[in-house]
């Protein structure tokens, strides 16, 4: 069931290569970035994997969060595998 | 004054210095770092960074002012390359100026550690071993961590 919550989902670094960017609508159920994270994960277990590797960040609105942060409608959450410049 | 400039291009460190200076008016110390693409005894051809556009340049500019009023620094630029890069190209250029010197020295060393491990960019090696992501070393959170004390 769906939410008629629209979110776009970013993933960066190494997730690129096993997560897709889309726009859609939030599940039914899923509040924060850690349950949208999971629900992610269960269509897809090399992403689940990728999701759950230390170091990595999320990002709602091109702010960094925590886990518990909540995911509201037109909200832009980026899933990012840990950070490499210089 | 600040400038942050993320180039999709090549650019020439030294070319930057000298605007930089014209850029920072009457002071007494200028430092700066310059990085390059290692060629690894020729194992990587090609490094290829990608960043989250428009978070990495909002977050390198929010470090770059807390890097100025913490070291009491009065000018400072960060140019950081995105995209592919051969050995030997320039990847960043960090320098700021302070009426002393200690100031430019560690806001320099600050951002830098700041750029390796906390912003947002991510790095890939492409070469005779295939694409490989890279990710901080240990060092890089050993360094970042010397700044919470």
């Amino acid at each position: 069931m769906l939410s008629r919550i629209m979110i776009r989902i970013l993933f960066f670094g190494k997730l690129a290569d096993v997560g897709q960017a889309l726009t859609c609508e939030l599940p039914a159920g899923v509040k924060t970035v850690q349950e949208l994270a999971a629900w992610l994960g269960s269509n897809n277990p090399m992403l689940a994997k990728g999701l759950g590797q230390k170091g990595g960040r999320i990002a709602v609105n091109q702010n960094m969060v925590v886990g518990d942060h909540p995911v509201e409608d037109g909200d832009e959450i980026a899933f990012m595998s840990p950070l490499s410049g210089g | 004054m600040q400038q942050v400039v993320i180039s999709k291009i090549p650019f020439e460190p030294s070319v930057l210095a000298n605007d930089f200076r014209d850029f920072a008016g009457d002071i007494g110390a200028i430092t700066s770092f310059a990085g390059y693409v290692r060629g690894e005894s020729g194992r990587v051809n090609t490094l290829r960074l990608t960043h989250y556009e428009g978070m990495t340049e909002a977050e390198i500019e929010r470090m770059v002012k807390t890097a100025m009023a913490r070291f009491n620094v009065t000018a400072c630029h960060v140019t950081h390359r995105i995209g592919d890069m051969a050995a030997g190209e320039a990847i960043v250029f960090v320098t700021a100026a302070s009426a002393h010197r200690r100031g430019a020295f560690e806001a320099v060393d600050f951002l830098m550690d700041y750029l390796k491990s906390e912003a947002p960019f991510w790095k890939q090696e492409i070469g005779t071993d295939g694409a490989k992501w890279i990710e901080p070393r240990s060092n890089d959170k050993r360094d970042i961590a010397r700044w919470s004390k």
